[in-house]
């Protein structure tokens, strides 16, 4: 297999990968390993993420040759740690059965009334923006909470095209789910979070 | 016409751009003429923002030399499929 040269600095790092440059690996490992440990982290514990992925890392240095570049590096690593994750998953019958037919969260639904209106309108505004909350940490205790008690597939969507910004379609491809069912998680889990904000700001309680 | 608990099943939709042009005035119509629908969809897309935010810490430097031990043991023993390492 023969080296092309390449105008992108991502082609070239494939490149030396595949040509088993330890100084590559090291510059991979710092670029990718964080989305990867995100994904992991989603599927199981944190002690187990990690392993996942340094095994993920062992996996890529055998199949980097196969990767023809169809999708980007990220999304083939993403989905790498994917499958090991629910491949372990499988073996541990925890995979969890999602429905897709309700958008609307049930607690959200029961806030309009029969004519579709507002019952209970949304008091507050939020008024932390992003960079604030990092510095909460009661606010940032909660969300954690909240993120790991959202199912597995609402979790892993919401992580994959928020966090680390995938293409709906390389998210439905990582997932194994279709267009229509990401946008389901997508705003069901967002829906959740808003709720847990709310209460939050409300009461200050979690 | 789009009732409140219509826009709040497709905020997300509407946030991220994936409605059709159709759908998307409707909502912008409604939400010219509703404060609860404008605080909501407001208050939605913040906490998405927040989610970002929160999720986007490192792992340890430590994790990544791990990581590094593991692939220079594993590169130690391994074989280019074409012959081609240099």
């Amino acid at each position: 297999m023969g080296t092309k040269a390449h105008p992108d600095p991502q082609g070239l790092l494939i490149d030396e990968l595949k040509l088993g440059s330890s100084s590559a690996y090291k510059e991979a490992v710092r670029e990718y390993s964080p989305g990867m440990l995100a994904v992991a982290r989603f599927y199981m514990d944190h002690s187990s993420a990690e392993e996942v992925v340094q095994d993920c890392w062992v996996t890529v240095i055998d199949a980097i040759h196969k990767f023809e570049g169809r999708s980007g590096l990220k999304t083939w690593l993403h989905r790498i740690v994917a499958n090991r994750c629910k491949n372990k998953l499988r073996s541990s019958n925890r995979e969890v059965a999602t429905d897709f037919s309700e958008s609307l969260d049930p607690e959200l639904a029961d806030r309009f009334n029969a004519t579709g209106r507002w019952d209970l309108p949304p008091k507050l505004k939020f008024h932390e923006s992003a960079d604030t909350l990092m510095e909460n940490d009661a606010l940032s205790g909660c969300l954690d909470k909240h993120l790991s008690a959202l199912p597995e597939t609402q979790r892993s969507a919401l992580m994959l095209y928020e966090a680390h910004q995938h293409k709906s379609e390389d998210v439905c491809n990582i997932l194994d789910i279709s267009a229509s069912n990401l946008r389901v998680l997508l705003h069901r889990a967002r829906q959740k979070i808003f709720l847990m904000v709310e209460t939050f700001q409300e009461t200050g309680k979690c | 016409m789009l009732m409140c608990r219509d826009l709040a099943d497709i905020a997300s939709d509407y946030i991220d751009g994936e409605l059709t042009s159709r759908q998307n005035l409707s909502v912008k119509m409604h939400l010219m003429m509703c404060k609860h629908c404008r605080t909501f969809i407001g208050n939605l897309r913040a906490s998405t923002e927040m989610m970002k935010a929160h999720s986007s810490g490192r792992p340890n430097e430590e994790f990544m030399r791990r990581i590094d031990e593991r692939v220079a043991e594993a590169l130690k023993t391994w074989e280019p499929e074409d012959g081609d390492k240099n």
